[in-house]
């Protein structure tokens, strides 16, 4: 085969062009944000971001049918570029997946280049931008004219360019607020991560219980002089219940009664109680080598009660309360025109409330299950019918090309 | 449980080592070759097993942490080169494929991991199973077809033509991209109602978006005038990116805040 050297921009334009125009567009990206001192792309909101974004997609639908033969159009709408940007994407993402995000000093040269925040950048934003383009323009050849043969195409692409241009255009329109409920308090008041500053919400939550359940408590040793936990103990057996066994350096711990709930009673033996005021009593057996077996209640902790330790050596055997299984809040929202929704909000359960997504969040760390309040995140998100409908058309767009494989491959064994 | 980690992974590891050797021998004695087959299949049934065991006495699907999903890589590995030799003739995937899964059950085995019931609140969701599932048939998938690349490499350094080996390596990649698809907006979808948004940027996101990005641009060159030979390179290192976003991860100074970060233990 006679190897014939391409001279650059020679038509038409392949790789070595493409690589050239996805650096430059990149490059240009750092320079501009360094130029603007870091600050990144300015958030645009409704209606603007959707009018940009409507002649955005209009522009790239024009110039695809009405300059299909143009070289310098077929080589933006060309595989080629898209390659070239899809390595460049890949580029800037690793940049995000191994420099830690959003940590650094402002004024600092990361922070001037926006490697600390590369997904909100102008490199990032300008790549995804002529990316949209190549994306836009490869499928107006495709939908004009319409052929169920490109249908695969189509839904994937079409589904590719909704979901990313929708999820970039809009993420300034996205809203997300923490609320804080008393048990038996009203609010409609939120505050936002970034800032302190409270803002009213057009509804208000009143938070009727918040209610937690945990798994079994777990065995710990407790170093008093350093104040820390050792692990090993807890790697060797995790769940607390009656007749587990643990062993750690020669001393062995074997629970010989549990109660889960319980409070101490005469005679310092713990007495069973009522859940919401007791805490997980166990009784153990130590044994160290070459010593008699010590016995001992221990206890778990609650904002009630200090916990019950039993000594080994110089160590202390505790009880840590067990890990969040479920925590909810039953909620009661109100509008501002008086419409009411009752509800239990849970992790992985949220509820839509007029346009609003609510979600349990979290509670008071330190009193657990006895928190008196719960945090629940409230996020509005206008975009996400359209984010969902890309998401959708890619799904499809790939159970398609998953069919066509299977049978290009039969054709061809 | 029926068996414990240690004598089922023995097992396993038996059946695939002497199924190996007999289909092995089965190339001058042919009436091996179907005791072979039964034995080397015989090995992932003993992980099936074990895993729907281990799974009824957690009370969770074991696939919390990255030892628990080795153990799903050890069992489904095998039966995608078993499923090779069947659909393509292709005799020479399922050893490297046995090896494979032989080496996760020993990692597993110098590794015992705790025997942990509890499954934080944000896991609790009917997402958990289809979203990691996917993943991992996934990833089973890539694995072999970055196996198949590496041999169809050498076969090219040897000079031997191989276009067969070279469409299994692309199919078993275009499968394995459909399932990442998925696997990613399945992972989207669950993240809107675990965590109130749908792409955070956290550092396994974008690593799975990364992982997506190379199979999607091996794709797009296959369908340009790229001869599919000279990419067998490239799809035999692809896997590489999937690897570092599995646990490689969890290593990176990025991985500090994530949310996917598996359970060490």
């Amino acid at each position: 085969m006679v190897v014939v050297r391409r001279r650059w921009f020679q038509t038409p334009w392949e790789f070595r062009e493409s690589s050239l125009g996805a650096a430059l567009i990149v490059v240009a990206g750092f320079i501009l944000q360094y130029a603007t001192s870091g600050q990144g792309v300015p958030p645009l909101h409704l209606p603007l971001n959707a009018v940009i974004l409507v002649l955005f997609a209009v522009l790239t639908l024009g110039v695809g049918l009405g300059f299909r033969e143009n070289r310098l159009v077929q080589w933006l709408g060309g595989i080629p570029l898209g390659l070239s940007l899809i390595v460049a994407l890949a580029l800037l993402s690793l940049i995000g997946g191994v420099i830690p995000q959003g940590e650094v000093a402002p004024g600092s040269l990361p922070a001037l280049l926006g490697v600390n925040q590369i997904f909100s950048s102008w490199p990032f934003a300008l790549t995804v931008l002529l990316f949209l383009v190549n994306l836009g323009l490869s499928l107006s050849w495709r939908l004009v004219p319409f052929s169920m043969k490109n249908i695969q195409f189509i839904l994937f692409h079409a589904g590719f360019w909704i979901a990313l241009s929708c999820g970039v255009f809009g993420s300034p329109d996205i809203q997300r607020l923490i609320m804080k409920v008393d048990e038996g308090g009203e609010s409609n008041m939120a505050y936002s991560r970034e800032s302190d500053s409270e803002q009213q919400l057009p509804f208000s939550v009143f938070l009727h219980d918040f209610s937690l359940e945990e798994y079994p408590p777990q065995l710990f040793l407790y170093d008093p002089r350093k104040n820390h936990a050792l692990q090993e103990l807890a790697k060797t057996t995790t769940l607390v219940h009656k007749g587990v066994k643990a062993s750690w350096k020669g001393v062995a711990v074997e629970v010989l009664d549990f109660l889960p709930n319980a409070l101490p009673g005469k005679n310092g033996i713990p007495e069973p109680a009522d859940r919401t005021a007791g805490v997980a009593f166990a009784k153990v057996r130590i044994t160290s080598t070459n010593a008699v077996p010590t016995y001992a209640w221990i206890s778990s902790i609650s904002p009630m009660m200090k916990p019950w330790a039993a000594p080994i050596g110089e160590l202390l055997l505790v009880m840590a309360p067990g890990t969040p299984k479920a925590f909810r809040s039953d909620v009661t929202v109100r509008g501002e025109s008086g419409q009411l929704v009752t509800a239990t909000l849970e992790v992985n359960h949220p509820i839509n409330v007029m346009g609003w997504k609510l979600y349990q969040m979290g509670y008071d760390d330190e009193a657990g299950r006895w928190s008196k309040y719960s945090l629940i995140e409230v996020i509005r998100d206008p975009w996400l019918p359209a984010v969902y409908l890309g998401f959708f058309m890619i799904m499809a767009g790939n159970v398609l090309f998953f069919w066509n494989g299977i049978k290009q491959k039969e054709v061809a064994s | 449980m029926i068996f414990d980690f240690n004598t089922a992974a023995k097992a396993a590891i038996g059946c695939w080592a002497t199924g190996s050797l007999l289909s092995l021998f089965a190339r001058r004695t042919p009436a091996l070759k179907l005791p072979a087959l039964m034995l080397s299949f015989a090995g992932s049934l003993v992980m099936v097993g074990f895993i729907a065991s281990y799974w009824s006495l957690l009370d969770r699907p074991p696939l919390r942490t990255l030892g628990e999903t080795r153990l799903w890589y050890a069992a489904l590995i095998p039966l995608v080169g078993f499923l090779v030799e069947y659909r393509w003739k292709i005799t020479w995937l399922k050893y490297y494929c046995m090896g494979l899964a032989t080496f996760f059950l020993v990692i597993n085995m110098l590794h015992p991991e705790v025997f942990d019931k509890t499954l934080m609140p944000a896991l609790q969701s009917p997402w958990f199973i289809p979203h990691v599932v996917v993943y991992l048939v996934g990833y089973v998938m890539l694995a072999a077809s970055s196996v198949t690349a590496l041999h169809n490499v050498s076969l090219q350094l040897r000079a031997k033509g191989n276009v067969n080996g070279e469409s299994v390596s692309h199919y078993l990649a275009l499968l394995g991209f459909v399932l990442l698809s998925f696997g990613l907006i399945f992972g989207a979808l669950w993240a809107k109602e675990a965590w109130g948004h749908y792409w955070t940027w956290d550092p396994k996101e974008t690593w799975a978006f990364l992982s997506w990005l190379a199979y999607l641009g091996y794709l797009h060159a296959c369908r340009y005038k790229i001869d599919r030979g000279k990419l067998q390179w490239y799809l035999a290192l692809s896997f590489l990116v999937l690897l570092v976003c599995w646990f490689g991860v969890n290593y990176l100074p990025s991985a500090r805040n994530s949310v996917h970060t598996y359970t060490q233990s």
